[in-house]
């Protein structure tokens, strides 16, 4: 068919180069700067950090919060492609399936880091303490990252490797099991909407509660507030959802041309835009609140601080307002505008203000800090820079999203068919 | 008259509902009693005292007025606990009151009776024992300092570093009483609280008797703080409550029920 999978070249003089193992080997070099940072990391501690007793968390957490934030298209998706029956947007929803795969195993992986007894990290999950925002967390990541698997196992079996590969038909057993692996797809693939049901409750649960973290820190009068729950989730399906248009033009548009038409192309940015200007009102609402509620001396005291120390103004008003408030305009007037490519790029920005407003949330509330002066209670300011360690486990983890992204981009079909007798060898596919 | 004929029905209504509601409630919650029983993994030996049903709830005064700055408790408390310089359980700092005179708080864990700490610890590694020591179970704790987000009083250290020797403080201010903790997990002050279960064992009261009291109420020089059981009327603590005026607790306003109070300093100059 139909739609072989382009590989993006560069043409330098006469000669065509195929990027794409210069990409790969281009990340794995990151990767392996991120596996010299772990090695350190579980040797000596989390001493190698810039993290202190004052600021605790930092750079991985954004991380964290950030990846599990922008795999929030999946479980958008899931409810549009299996609860609401569109099937226009069947094949970005399998795409969504994986940026959520890649997303939550990113936080898991980046998280593992973070602790500073890695080898507990299952802890959690025998030891309950049902009281705690992080094991409800801790339990609907691991459960959501399971029901990812379920529904990511017949996107990557749609692979011509599991079901027509010449290979296959040399060996009795490798036939058995791959009509083994195709019957589970096809299994797992009318598990469907029960599994969007599961994840879109997991996926709520957890992502409000990640905003809840913060929000129940009444010892911290910047977090402690009702409409953080409220930001992370609405924040995780517009960022969730403009990365989705991003990478659908790459898999899609660029790499299998005529798969998904423009129109719902087009369709799916405005939805992200809508998105962004739902996530943008609620934000500017809560800084309202935030100023209103002011007049409480702990809260006033740190949003002063706050307000004149940067990054946090300059970047709460350009990264976080103007970043989405211009997108999101644009987006929703998708189908106005002819060049895809400008609306991409406008899309790259609420990406960029859903990082912003995770790492701003993580370290606003530990860098103003209120002293416990009966008398004369002030806000001191704490200081956090990542280290080269954390950077270099930083580019490991994002290097890993991008590889896997990369070779699911290049092999996986994304075409939704059912492969159980199907034929169809698709010779760039296989190599 | 159509309200008339609809109360009934409602009331029916919520009569069926409140019927199913509490099938429904008490299935979950025998669920959920039964799915805890089974996650329930034994936990490490969790040493509460000899204390049935909060006999005593251990308590902290500190005369502000007192307090010279010395910090004997915080080196005290680093020779017991074995810690090294940086880490410290007791924190003393200078600051000032509405007047500006400067004055020392010397800061110790609250030992909160609602404590925030615990409630967000994910794998209740951290947990009240029976006498309200806010304590640590350094088997299960894996490391993710939420509890020190969450501690209003900035009073939980994190063991960033491995630490095999002894620390500097020994043998000046003491000598290690508790075996070393692995790096990667919290630490807190616990009021000593293996002083108070030695003590406890053989019939010493703590708060009087120095190997059942917290090694920094031993070292202060100035008896600027005071240790003994909110709960017996006779502790030293109660004794120096009943004769200060207005006892404070830091951050009141969050109701966290800190067990250290503070006996605010008097104006100066009379």
């Amino acid at each position: 068919m139909e739609n072989s999978i382009q590989v993006p070249t560069i043409t330098i003089g006469q000669r065509k180069f195929n990027i794409f193992p210069l990409w790969v080997v281009f990340l794995l070099v990151g990767f392996l700067i991120g596996v010299e940072g772990m090695i350190t990391v579980l040797r000596d501690g989390l001493s190698v950090t810039g993290l202190s007793n004052q600021v605790a968390w930092g750079l991985w957490i954004a991380i964290d919060l950030s990846a599990i934030a922008l795999g929030g298209s999946a479980f958008v998706f899931g409810v549009i492609v299996y609860l609401l029956r569109i099937e226009r947007f069947k094949r970005i929803g399998m795409l969504a399936v994986l940026l959520g795969f890649l997303g939550y195993s990113t936080a898991g992986m980046v998280l593992l880091f973070d602790l500073g007894q890695p080898f507990r990290f299952w802890h959690p999950i025998v030891y309950w303490q049902p009281h705690s925002l992080l094991w409800e967390i801790t339990m609907c990541v691991v459960l959501y990252l399971s029901v990812l698997l379920a529904e990511l196992l017949p996107i990557v079996l749609e692979h011509p490797l599991f079901h027509s590969h010449p290979i296959l038909e040399k060996s009795k057993f490798l036939q058995l099991a791959t009509d083994f692996l195709q019957k589970l797809s096809g299994w797992l693939h009318k598990a469907g909407p029960f599994l969007a049901v599961v994840g879109l409750t997991l996926s709520l649960l957890h992502q409000a509660s990640l905003g809840a973290t913060y929000g129940v820190l009444s010892g911290r009068g910047l977090w402690f507030s009702q409409s953080a729950p409220i930001i992370f989730v609405v924040s995780a399906v517009a960022g969730g959802t403009c990365l989705l248009f991003v990478t659908s033009i790459i898999v899609f548009r660029v790499m299998r041309p005529g798969l998904v038409q423009d129109k719902v192309l087009r369709e799916l940015a405005q939805i992200a835009g809508y998105a962004t200007l739902l996530c943008i009102y609620i934000r500017i609402w809560d800084w309202a609140v935030t100023n209103y509620y002011s007049f409480d001396l702990e809260v006033a005291l740190q949003t002063e601080l706050l307000n004149k120390v940067a990054p946090y103004a300059t970047s709460f008003w350009i990264g976080q307002i103007l970043f989405a408030v211009i997108p999101g305009i644009v987006l929703i007037s998708a189908k106005r505008i002819k060049s895809i490519r400008v609306l991409a790029l406008f899309a790259l920005m609420p990406i960029v203000c859903t990082i912003l407003t995770r790492w701003n949330y993580n370290l606003s509330g530990l860098i103003a800090q209120i002293t416990y002066d009966p008398f004369t209670p002030t806000v001191i300011l704490n200081n956090y820079s990542p280290t080269q360690t954390e950077w270099q486990v930083a580019i490991g983890v994002i290097s890993y999203w991008l590889i896997a992204f990369s070779l699911a981009a290049r092999f996986l079909p994304f075409k939704g068919e059912d492969h159980l007798h199907g034929p169809g060898h698709d010779a760039a596919a296989a190599d | 008259m159509s309200e008339k004929t609809n109360i009934p029905d409602q009331s029916q209504d919520n009569g069926k509902l409140s019927r199913r509601d509490f099938l429904l409630l008490s299935g979950t919650a025998l669920g959920t009693a039964a799915l805890r029983q089974v996650t329930k993994a034994p936990k490490s030996d969790r040493g509460a005292s000899d204390n049935p049903e909060g006999k005593h709830r251990w308590g902290m005064i500190i005369d502000i007025d007192l307090c010279i700055g010395c910090n004997y408790c915080t080196y005290a408390c680093q020779a017991v606990n074995n810690l090294t310089d940086e880490m410290r359980y007791n924190i003393v700092t200078t600051e000032t009151t509405e007047n500006g005179d400067e004055y020392f708080l010397s800061r110790p864990c609250m030992q909160c009776g609602s404590p925030p700490c615990v409630h967000v610890c994910p794998v209740e590694a951290t947990y009240i024992r029976d006498d309200g020591i806010i304590a640590m179970d350094y088997d299960l704790c894996i490391g993710c300092r939420y509890c020190m987000i969450a501690c209003p009083y900035d009073v939980r250290v994190f063991n960033w570093k491995d630490f095999s020797e002894d620390s500097p403080t020994v043998p000046l201010f003491g000598t290690p009483e508790l075996p070393p903790r692995d790096r990667g997990v919290m630490e807190k002050c616990h009021f000593c609280s293996h002083r108070i279960d030695y003590g406890l064992e053989r019939g010493l009261v703590p708060g009087v008797d120095a190997a059942a009291t917290p090694a920094c109420i031993v070292a202060c020089p100035t008896g600027s703080r005071v240790f003994g059981d909110l709960n017996d009327p006779e502790s030293p603590a109660n004794r120096k409550l009943a004769v200060s005026d207005n006892p404070i607790r830091l951050r009141d306003e969050l109701s966290t029920e800190p067990a250290v109070l503070y006996i605010p300093p008097r104006a100066k100059g009379g």
